[in-house]
């Protein structure tokens, strides 16, 4: 019952945030183009062009009822049209927005997978080997650029190596003979759903160099983050107890000390999962890697604010979206949380 | 018959002062199915006896010299591994603070399978049912529920309860009781002893407990050990000790413990400090606090003196009038 009431006071938090977020976005479009209807119009527009598609936009409306219009729309789930391209966005996120989190959900899995059980053993190893190894990854992690890492990687991997390819998300070959059915715009998802196999390992190909290089940062966030809470969780009494029962050390270390330790580690790793979404996007660029990076780059050289707007609300949806499991996962874990 | 011995245990913390002399020569022994009372002021090293026993003591501890004695082996030379059965299922332990020293994620029926689970292993209905009969044992109400819930759903008095149980779970010979009543309420206080008392006698425990409380050894203990600056001022049953101490340090304890009757004001407190443990003490570690202090006292250390079988203190005093 606990749960319950603290799931709801928290959504009811995030309804607050999100709309928040609305009203900025609203006041940013309305204010900072000086001329969206001659944005829209294209180059050297006549003034009688631009009084149509201000008409047609809706621009000339008061400020208020153009709100109106915006928070209806994008709660009726349209996001509008793109002013370059004339296109829906709907339809472009519709392509983009998995690319980009299929990518997003592997660095942060790798992430997990890796920096847990390390940053684990680091803390309960102080002082040793591992632990000066692990910091200088982490710090290194965090520290070093990603389009410096994705170079690297790829001068070694493609250039040197030859055994991962260079970018992009899936081979031509792939697209030609044995194309992805897709569902729900994770190739990964599609291909084994079709059990189309060849496809899959193809995707997988492509997305372990992009999705290393993007696990970087939150793989040392993970690592510190867990490193720190372990040293501090080892040192308090209820460890003390668990020894003096006799608790074997893997019980101590992976059970009881660690579900201690994954909560601040679980705010910061969920801080950094919503960060790596733009943090894709330099990637996204240099591994030609077609996701919402890429697609909101362009709109931005081509001041195309609809599109701006869209994909920032998609960030932030996805932002609060993160936290919102975060907090739901510690209050799972914690039962005092769910008082609070 | 002693079931565990500690002899001349020495042992050391190295910090960024210099080292801390904590224990300076611990000598003591638990007799089988008795209550021992180890007590002195804050800082005279008693938790550290305890840890020591089971080895639990920070990274930074240096155990220089002793013997602790146990069945036949020297827990202080006994491998790691072994160290692991000795303890929960030879040796229990339990803590001042309940409320940290539980964990407070897990219910407290998990916590009790899992250190069934590390002592003995068996089916999940046999240590289920094992929980409930040790959570009824330890005088915890609806044993069912009080497995089910959180250490922070309970009051500090149950938390004690249920540290009791964890800490019989295994089924130990000797629990180490370190300050189990500090952080609760009087009337608590007297039922969590009753507990030990009544544990102690039933499944035939021997118990150190560790407290800095003289009224609490009265109550409870049939052997005491004092403290002070990590050596022993004196030691015998409690039948001994308490009617005629022997030690100025001893005497100005008892004198400080209120009695029935006593005002606030005519409590005598002991004037000073405990030494810091970082420098060297040669001569009693209690001279300049002794209203009877001698030259030799700062000189070099007293050896004990006997006064009975049960009974003995290290002072220059009694040293004289043995010697004459
Ligand atoms: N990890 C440590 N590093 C340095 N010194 C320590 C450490 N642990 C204990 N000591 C020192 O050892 C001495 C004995 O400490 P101990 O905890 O045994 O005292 P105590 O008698 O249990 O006191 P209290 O009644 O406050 O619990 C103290 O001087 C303390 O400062
Ligand atoms: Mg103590």
């Amino acid at each position: 019952m606990a749960f319950v009431s603290f799931l709801l006071r928290r959504l009811g938090l995030s309804v607050v945030v999100f709309v928040g977020v609305l009203l900025l976005t609203f006041i940013v479009s309305r204010i900072i183009p000086s001329n969206p209807g001659a944005l829209y119009a294209g180059a050297r527009p006549r003034p009688e062009q631009v009084a149509a598609i201000e008409k047609k936009l809706g621009l000339d409306k008061p400020l208020s009822e153009q709100f109106h219009i915006y928070v209806h729309d994008l709660l009726g789930g349209d996001l509008g049209e793109s002013y370059h391209s004339r296109r829906s966005i709907n339809a472009d996120l519709s392509i983009f927005l998995p690319a980009t989190l299929e990518l997003v959900i592997a660095a942060v899995l790798i992430a997990l997978v890796i920096g847990i059980p390390v940053g684990v053993l680091a803390g309960a190893y102080p002082r040793g080997v591992f632990d000066y190894a692990t910091r200088f990854v982490a710090i290194a992690g965090v520290s070093v650029p990603s389009f410096w890492l994705a170079l690297i990687a790829q001068s070694v991997f493609f250039s040197q190596l030859g055994w991962l390819p260079l970018g992009s998300r899936i081979s031509r070959d792939a697209t030609l003979f044995y194309p992805i059915a897709a569902q729900t715009g994770f190739y990964l998802i599609d291909a084994a759903i079709s059990a189309n196999w060849k496809a899959w390992f193809d995707a997988l190909h492509h997305l372990i160099l992009p999705a290393l290089v993007l696990s970087a940062y939150p793989l040392g966030v993970t690592i510190r983050m867990t490193q720190a809470s372990m040293l501090e969780a080892l040192s308090e009494a209820y460890v003390t107890a668990a020894r003096a029962a006799g608790l074997p050390r893997r019980v101590i270390l992976f059970k009881l000390a660690l579900k201690n330790a994954i909560m601040p580690a679980l705010t910061v790793v969920g801080l950094s999962f919503a960060y790596s979404i733009t943090g894709a996007f330099l990637v996204e660029t240099i591994f030609s890697w077609p996701g919402v990076g890429k697609y909101v780059t362009e709109a931005v050289l081509n001041v195309d604010f609809p599109v701006i707007i869209a994909v920032t609300l998609v960030v932030t949806i996805f932002y609060i979206l993160v936290n919102l499991l975060v907090d739901v996962i510690q209050a799972f874990l914690d039962p005092r949380l769910r008082l609070v | 018959m002693a079931i565990l011995s500690v002899q001349n245990l020495h042992v050391q913390f190295k910090t960024p002062f210099g080292a801390v002399y904590a224990l300076r020569g611990i000598d003591f022994e638990l007799a089988k199915g008795e209550i021992l009372g180890l007590v002195g002021e804050t800082g005279c090293g008693k938790s550290v006896t305890g840890r020591s026993i089971l080895r639990l003591l920070d990274d930074n501890a240096q155990v220089t010299a002793g013997r602790i004695a146990f069945e036949n082996s020297d827990l202080l030379r006994l491998p790691e591994s072994a160290m692991r059965e000795i303890r929960g299922k030879r040796i229990a332990m339990i803590f001042q603070d309940p409320a940290t020293a539980l964990n407070p994620l897990f219910t407290i029926g998990q916590q009790l399978a899992d250190v069934l689970r590390a002592h003995a292993p068996g089916a999940a209905a046999a240590r289920r049912r094992q929980s409930l009969d040790l959570l009824a044992s330890v005088g915890l109400p609806d044993p069912a529920q009080t497995a089910k819930v959180y250490p922070h759903q309970l009051s500090g008095g149950q938390q004690q309860r249920a540290m009791i149980a964890l800490s019989l779970a295994a089924k130990p010979d000797v629990i180490i009781a370190d300050e189990p009543t500090t952080a609760l309420d009087v009337t608590i206080q007297a039922q969590i002893l009753d507990l030990l008392r009544r544990l102690q006698r039933e499944r035939a425990i021997s118990v150190i407990l560790i407290t800095h409380d003289l009224g609490v050894v009265a109550e409870t203990c049939q052997q005491v050990v004092v403290l002070y600056a990590g050596r022993v001022v004196e030691a015998g049953a409690v039948a001994a000790v308490f009617p005629a101490p022997q030690h100025p340090y001893t005497q100005g304890l008892l004198a400080a413990l209120p009695r029935p009757g006593s005002r606030g004001s005519d409590l005598k407190v002991i004037p000073g400090n405990v030494p810091s443990g970082l420098e060297r003490i040669d001569g009693c570690a209690f001279a300049p606090r002794c209203e009877h202090v001698m030259n030799r006292c700062r000189a070099r250390q007293p050896a004990f003196t006997s006064f009975s079988a049960a009974h003995h203190a290290a002072c220059f005093l009694h040293e004289a009038s043995v010697c004459g």
